[in-house]
């Protein structure tokens, strides 16, 4: 029991306060930044844990946003249904483009990355318009049925349930890091022939890897087609391409709350900031550079040793804060 | 009569016109300590790096136990038992030590499929009898909670070589595993190599020949990708090919070296 509480603690604290930031932020906001959140976990595993960059996250995204839509404008009601069918999606886009990608160096693997962001792009815009709508989008948000226990269909029980994926998600991530794949992920990360000759495969390492992290990312995709009852091209547009990438470093490159802080800092940088200054992103530009040239560490990844030395206190600080952060 | 655990047949490997390794023929036997020796660019690490799977061969076989294996990944090599170590010392430096050795021994006895990788945890082997006396051995059970990049270089290499071992390998191939140690670290590691022998078939490449005189029963000398010499430590060392190439000496004080 105490070592489960001692597993589960921080990722109940973070979620927690989140649930409470509730009670006196927009609910838009705290929705926006749950979503947001789960969307870059899969690219912060993948840079920080794997080493590969992906700025072709977006059409992972729209893998599982447009799932969900298909599901939810052409064939059925409920909004779990659809989004099982996006992270379905997702799951099998992955399963496909993965094998071939992760053979590649980390540098093409984030250009073939948006370039299939690119292909997406105007698969939906273009390409498919006559089942997408193109620009217009797919708009269900009447087709979504009323569902028992959590309506999800409204904004304040889809909070409760986007809280409750998340805190799976982060979960599942936790537990990642505790397994032999966990430590295989680092290895191959730093030393991919060491890992070889190990009798290790860096390729299944890696397709693990990449399925797992893509399959989360359209996850989030389907969050957002069922909270805003809609999905446009928008969702996979190449200039938005470096937005988890950027949430990413901003958060703290492989750590697993990163992506959280990370997110809230760049919602609130930009929904606060956008109201006094036009081009908010030049100042997360002089941001992330500053972040980069104090060592790349990121919001959580500086917070954390410090968090870290007042909870175990007496051992190595910073080897404890490393492997447990 | 000893078992021909790893032999290496006419294998010739080049880069471009360099001929780094020049039909070299080798024979590691069961529980054998062997050595590689010679001067840099003599094509050692290259010949390691061929029996290893790194490097396919241009020309010649590599066998296992008999068995052509010329074509077979290092991965595939290292599940028939031949393991390595690196020149340049090869840890996970972003794991602590006993996750390290948690890789090496995980794989050691069980298969890697996404299943076992999936659903394993790291700290199920934490306190494995095996890990804590490998720790023990090579005295690294004070800094085994520590991230590997703390490591002392010495230290870093008793952890390549613990690793090397709790893969419990058929055949251990060490290459110059006393490079850039202090003599203090250089002893340390000798008296685990010395723990090995009889225990598994070791092959070393080493620079610093005076310090494996002790423990290598036969040794392989190179030079410019040819084998110049073979046979015992005094032996190859009064060859007088090995005295003028390897020495560029041809007086008896080679013996004193």
């Amino acid at each position: 029991m105490k070592n489960a509480f001692k597993w589960w603690w921080g990722i109940l604290l973070a979620f927690g306060l989140l649930a409470a930031s509730r009670f006196f932020l927009p609910l838009p906001f705290v929705n926006e930044v749950v979503i947001f959140s789960i969307y870059t976990i899969g690219c912060s595993f993948l840079l920080g844990r794997v080493g590969f960059i992906s700025f072709g996250q977006p059409a992972y995204l729209a893998f599982g946003a447009y799932g969900t839509a298909f599901y939810l404008f052409y064939f059925g009601t409920n909004p779990y249904i659809g989004i099982l069918v996006g992270v379905c999606a997702g799951f099998i886009a992955a399963c496909i483009v993965g094998p071939l990608f992760v053979r590649l160096r980390s540098d093409y693997f984030a250009l073939v990355n948006l370039a299939l962001a690119v292909i997406v792009f105007y698969m939906m815009q273009k390409v498919l318009a006559e089942y997408t709508k193109g620009d217009n989008g797919l708009w269900f948000l009447t087709n979504i049925a009323s569902t028992p226990v959590l309506n999800i269909g409204r904004s304040s029980e889809f909070f409760i349930f986007a809280m409750l994926v998340a805190i799976g998600v982060w979960a599942l991530y936790k537990y990642l890091d505790d397994t032999i794949f966990g430590a295989c992920c680092l290895a191959t990360k730093i030393n991919e022939g060491k890992l070889q000759f190990l009798g290790y495969s860096n390729f299944k390492v890696r397709l693990l890897a990449f399925i797992v992290a893509n399959t989360t990312t359209a996850l989030a995709g389907a969050l957002y087609a069922v909270y805003l009852g809609s999905v446009s091209p928008e969702i996979t547009s190449p200039a938005r391409s470096a937005d988890p990438v950027v949430v990413t470093i901003l958060g703290g490159v492989g750590t697993l709350f990163g992506p959280l802080v990370g997110t809230i800092a760049y919602t609130a940088l930009r929904d606060v900031l956008s109201k006094f200054i036009g081009n908010w992103e030049l100042f997360v530009g002089f941001i992330l550079v500053f972040i980069m040239l104090a060592g790349e560490k990121g919001l959580w990844g500086s917070a954390a040793p410090w968090l870290q030395k007042l909870f175990f206190r007496g051992k190595a600080a910073d080897d404890v804060a490393e492997a447990r952060r | 009569m000893s078992v021909e655990i790893l032999q290496a047949k006419a294998v010739t490997k080049r880069f471009g016109g360099l001929v780094a390794v020049d039909r070299v023929d080798f024979t590691l036997r069961e529980h054998e300590v062997a050595g590689i020796i010679g001067s840099n660019g003599a094509g050692k690490t290259t010949f390691f790096n061929l029996l290893t799977g790194m490097f396919a061969p241009d020309e010649g076989a590599i066998l296992h136990k008999g068995e052509d294996i010329t074509q077979m990944t290092p991965q595939q090599r290292v599940a028939r038992g031949v393991t390595r170590t690196f020149q340049l010392t090869s840890t996970f430096d972003n794991l602590t030590v006993t996750n390290n050795l948690v890789l090496a021994y995980f794989r050691a006895h069980h298969k890697s499929s996404m299943w076992n990788l999936l659903f394993t945890r790291v700290k199920r082997f934490h306190d494995e009898p095996k890990i804590l006396g490998i720790l023990e051995t090579f005295d690294l059970l004070t800094v085994r909670e520590r991230m590997v990049k703390n490591l002392s270089l010495g230290e870093k290499r008793r952890l390549e070589i613990a690793m090397a071992v709790l893969a419990e390998p058929e055949v251990l191939l060490l290459d110059e595993p006393l490079a850039g140690l202090a003599e203090s670290e250089i002893k340390g590691v000798l008296d685990v190599l010395r723990g090995q022998i009889g225990k598994q078939t070791i092959l070393i490449v080493e620079h610093k020949i005076s310090h494996i005189k002790d423990f290598v029963e036969r040794l392989m000398v190179m030079h410019e990708g040819r084998v110049i010499a073979e046979g015992g430590y005094e032996e190859c060392l009064n060859h007088p090919e090995v005295r003028r190439s390897y020495w560029q000496i041809d007086t008896d004080e080679t013996a004193n070296a």
